[in-house]
């Protein structure tokens, strides 16, 4: 997963969502096939897609999917910078 | 109570609140939906909410924000005896709907494809929250992100059949609760559990310990046959009072005191003082809601979900 357009895509493969790029920067308020379950079930998806847990209070608090790819996205590079540093 | 229009029935709203401190009022949006949503009288009815309407692209969107706003707007203004122009609609920190300088009452909005749920009380605090009964929850994965050990040990108990309706009555139950906290899902739906319905509902803890008291109680129920709707209310032991009309809401004391004291010949200045924040009473074992005397009121909603969703 490289890029918020990849969680737009694993959402609408799983959730069945209709999400386009544009509702990438949208409030999740208005856009019109999300809500709550939908951001809960999203949540787990990441989890077995990534094969690690996600920051889930910073993807529940997130107002856009971007800041959802951001809060996962964010965590990614935290990991990786913590592996590349020596022990 | 169903109400299908601005034409009420608004005297049974207002005798609800009369007799039971609270009422919810469930409605279809297109009963609500204004024939054309560029309207010059929406502006004043809509409020600070005007702008942020305006902005709105999706003709869905738009429509639901308006006639939830129209009908929370009339539910309030039945039970204060004001016009819905009077009323402004402000969001505390996280999105909580509440009505300006209205301290006497709580509101809770919801909605879910066409249903719009409104909640009010005078009581304390009050969430509502609706979900389509028959929505597929079951074996997505859901139960993991929602449900407690305690109760995914109980809904495994649960016949087949009803398993799936039993866990959307649990996510309306979160839900409703979180909203009257003002949490959101900030506050984790596996931190927090329900019983089953078939006892006093009440929360519980994750193993399945009692996790507050008499102050809450919870109602689920099914709404046009295809809707669960789940209510929490939190009785703030404040006391009750059967007038919660605008015009005659001041304590008659407190007025005469006012008018004295305006009356009254001035005083050398005194050192201030930093004024008493008043204490809201703690949800017990839950995050303390934000209360307007301990932040900012009028932030930016940061999202709609304790509104609405």
């Amino acid at each position: 997963m490289q890029s918020v357009v990849d969680l737009i895509q694993l959402a609408n493969r799983r959730l069945g969502t209709e999400l386009t790029a544009h509702d990438a920067e949208r409030e999740l308020a208005e856009v019109p096939c999300w809500d709550s379950v939908h951001l809960l079930r999203l949540v787990g998806l990441l989890e077995a897609e990534l094969g690690r847990p996600v920051p889930v209070a910073e993807v529940l608090e997130a107002r856009t999917l971007d800041e959802i790819w951001t809060a996962v996205s964010g965590a990614v590079s935290d990991t990786a910078l913590s592996g590349a540093v020596p022990a | 109570m169903r109400v299908t229009g601005p034409e009420g029935p608004w005297d049974e709203v207002r005798e609800a609140v009369r007799v039971h401190g609270s009422v919810v009022v469930h409605a279809q949006l297109d009963d609500w939906l204004p024939e054309d949503l560029d309207a010059l009288w929406l502006r004043p009815v809509l409020g600070r909410d005007y702008a942020r309407f305006a902005a709105m692209t999706h003709q869905q969107i738009r429509s639901r924000f308006v006639a939830s706003r129209l009908l929370l707007k009339h539910v309030a203004c039945a039970v204060i005896e004001a016009s819905p122009q009077s009323v402004e609609l402000a969001y505390k920190p996280g999105g909580r709907p509440y009505l300006r300088g209205l301290d006497q009452i709580d509101i809770s909005l919801s909605h879910t494809e066409t249903l719009l749920l409104v909640g009010l009380t005078r009581k304390g605090w009050i969430g509502v929250d609706a979900e389509l009964s028959d929505r597929p929850m079951l074996g997505l994965g859901t139960e993991k992100q929602v449900c407690t050990p305690h109760e995914r040990q109980a809904l495994a108990q649960v016949a087949e059949e009803r398993r799936n309706g039993a866990l959307v009555r649990l996510w309306t139950l979160k839900e409703a609760y979180s909203k009257a906290i003002g949490q959101g899902m900030r506050f984790r739906f596996t931190e927090f559990g329900f019983g089953p319905e078939d006892r006093t509902v009440q929360v519980l803890r994750p193993d399945g310990g009692r996790g507050t008291g008499a102050e809450w109680s919870f109602h689920t129920c099914i709404v046009d046959r295809r809707y669960t709707v789940s209510v929490a209310l939190f009785d703030a032991g404040f006391g009750d009072t059967d007038d919660t009309a605008a015009a005659t809401m001041l304590d008659d004391g407190l007025v005469a005191a006012l008018a004295e004291t305006a009356d009254a010949p001035p005083q050398a200045p005194q050192a201030p003082q930093a004024p008493q924040a008043p204490q809201a009473p703690q949800a017990p074992q839950a995050p303390q809601r934000p209360r307007e005397a301990q932040g900012i009121r009028d932030a930016k909603p940061a999202r709609e979900a304790q509104e609405t969703r």
